[in-house]
């Protein structure tokens, strides 16, 4: 029998969406894998009204609303998860693929001596060949490798799928939550201690953005207005190439790319991008790929859905134009 | 101050990734030193240099074909290298079981005051071993830093989550992974290249005992299955792209 824990993270009071996605997606598995059950934990508080209907399917939400976990900490959320992992009797734990989990999952791995799994597609074929494997890409998106975990417990970092929006799964069945006692050593000054967190005002990380509008050098660091422009107007947000961060025209938050981050928005527009195998593997999973490029032969083409061949300066301002008309219409 | 520095190989990122017979074939690619790996150790030399009389010693489980990549790491600045080529660990789990084994064999009873390893190897991403090395070694850790700010009494250090930035505060002894943007790794001279010949490059034997907890199951070439439809003009793109379900 499985059951599965879905860690859902929070942050300025706010349940991530991709946390909500992995609750979504662990439900869709129970429902293929009969007995097992799903329960997720919800640390620091949060409005859990954001949760009303939103998480639908059947469940336990255990919620540690202790003013402790507001800030993350690396071994007062381990000592979390290990009770609660071993309070539900769990064998799998889920979290989103972000920045906290790729902190905590490896030592929650040692801690509870289980199968790590970063990054992974959890796709229908979970349950197959006795269970538990994923697949993800690897060498820079030359190859794809599947993974098996080798020991009861597992726990999996999960990556945004961009084919299906995060929708509430209308089973009629409702999630109920469940406050967890405070517990005694959250009072305990644990280090390494997050001091501070400082959000960027008005900017959409562009891990998290649906829409990506994502620029090369080609762009010129003048050209990066057309793109904030474009990005605004369709509510997404700007991505940058490597050589963009290097020339210092783009902070590194926005590179996409081998050394910079892994997305998969519903849309990417890719402006003045040639496509290097490093920048195409951390595509690999975007929804619908357009390119635009002067140069027909990019490789960019060959990952694209829609190509728009011509100089980004003179195509852009007319897309937005177009875009504009659009949304006005609408 | 003694700082311990992990690094790993990775291919080159102009190597092709052959597949003969279905079966991965990395015979043609050329091995390099981890990119995140070179900021992990431009900054241990960085703090070396600052604080008088500190060891940087760097960590390598790899085929005796990464001396080369050793003796690059030494013209930048590490004091001594051991290499431990042994069986190729399956898992991050057995990297990181033999990595904490090679660190307290050498250091001993004390443990080190720093431990840096890159974010990630770039050819698996996986992102385990520094933290999986540090909950061995029972260090406090941090991962993915972007900024570190180093004193007698303690480490202040960044790192990014998204749409922001966390700050930390921890004691030693510590370990890092390094993110990019915590540094430019500085190029070699001529005098260090030359200066790392007479450093020692040590090849030590390494157990491996812990059981892996993954298996690779299969690795298959990457196919992409789209097919890319040219549009005339911006016009005929946004309709297209209106036409797509729930985008805007």
């Amino acid at each position: 029998m499985n059951t599965f824990l879905v860690f859902l993270e929070q942050r300025e009071g706010v349940v991530k969406k991709s946390s909500i996605d992995t609750w979504n997606r662990a439900q869709e598995l129970a429902a293929l894998h009969p007995g097992a059950a799903v329960s997720a934990l919800l640390v620091g508080p949060a409005s859990t009204r954001q949760l009303d209907g939103c998480p639908g399917g059947n469940g336990v939400i255990y919620h540690a609303n202790e003013e402790a976990f507001r800030l993350y900490n690396p071994e007062h959320y381990t000592r979390l998860v290990v009770e609660t992992m071993k309070r539900v009797a769990a064998t799998t734990l889920f979290f989103a693929d972000t920045a906290l989990s790729r902190d905590l999952a490896p030592r929650l791995s040692v801690r509870l001596k289980a199968s790590l799994l970063t990054g992974c597609a959890v796709d229908d074929a979970w349950g197959e060949n006795g269970g538990g494997c994923c697949q993800r890409p690897v060498y820079s998106g030359a190859a794809i490798a599947s993974f098996a975990p080798c020991r009861p417990l597992k726990i999996y970092t999960c990556t945004p799928r961009a084919s299906r929006i995060s929708s509430p799964i209308t089973s009629g069945a409702r999630a109920s939550v469940v406050v967890l006692e405070p517990s005694s050593s959250t009072s305990e000054e644990l280090f390494p201690l997050v001091r501070r967190m400082a959000m960027h005002e008005g900017v959409r990380d562009v891990a998290e953005a649906r829409i990506i509008v994502a620029g090369g050098r080609g762009m010129g660091r003048a050209g990066f207005g057309l793109l904030e422009a474009l990005a605004r107007l369709l509510g997404g947000a700007v991505g940058a190439s490597r050589p963009v961060v290097d020339e210092g025209w783009r902070p590194h938050a926005e590179q996409i790319g081998q050394t910079g981050k892994t997305v998969a928005p519903a849309l990417y527009l890719a402006c003045a991008i040639s496509g290097a195998p490093q920048h195409l593997a951390a595509i690999g999973s975007a929804g619908i790929v357009v390119a635009i490029n002067c140069d027909p032969h990019a490789p960019i083409f060959d990952v694209a859905d829609y190509a728009l061949v011509g100089d980004v300066h003179l195509l852009l301002p007319k897309l937005i134009e177009e875009f504009r008309e659009f949304l006005k219409k609408r | 101050m003694h700082i311990a520095v992990c690094l790993c190989q990775v291919p080159d990122t102009a190597s092709v990734i052959d597949f003969f017979e279905g079966a991965l074939d990395l015979s043609r690619v050329n091995g390099v030193m981890n990119p995140f790996d070179e900021y992990a150790l431009e900054e241990a030399v960085r703090i070396k240099e600052r604080f008088e009389g500190s060891q940087v010693t760097l960590f390598c489980i790899a085929p005796s074909s990464a001396k080369e990549m050793l003796r690059k790491a030494l013209a930048m600045g590490g004091d001594r290298a051991l290499l431990f080529s042994t069986t190729e660990p399956a898992d991050t789990f057995q990297t990181a079981g033999m990595l904490s084994r090679a660190i307290t064999d050498y250091y001993g009873e004390v443990l080190p005051d720093l431990v840096f390893c890159g974010k990630h190897s770039t050819d698996f991403q996986s992102a385990q071993v520094p933290l999986m090395l540090a909950e061995l070694l029972g260090m406090e850790s941090v991962s993915a830093i972007i900024k570190l700010e180093a004193s007698r009494a303690g480490i202040h250090v960044e790192r990014e989550i998204e749409g922001g930035i966390e700050s930390l505060e921890l004691h030693y002894p510590a370990l890092f992974s390094v993110e990019k943007g915590l540094n430019v790794p500085r190029k070699t001279t001529i005098k260090a290249v030359m200066e790392a010949r007479k450093k020692p490059i040590d090849l030590l034997p390494v157990t491996l005992s812990e059981s892996s907890c993954v298996t690779i199951t299969s690795i298959k070439p990457f196919v992409r299955e789209k097919k890319c439809r040219v549009v005339q003009d911006p016009k005929e793109l946004v309709l297209l792209l209106t036409h797509a379900e729930a985008l805007f």
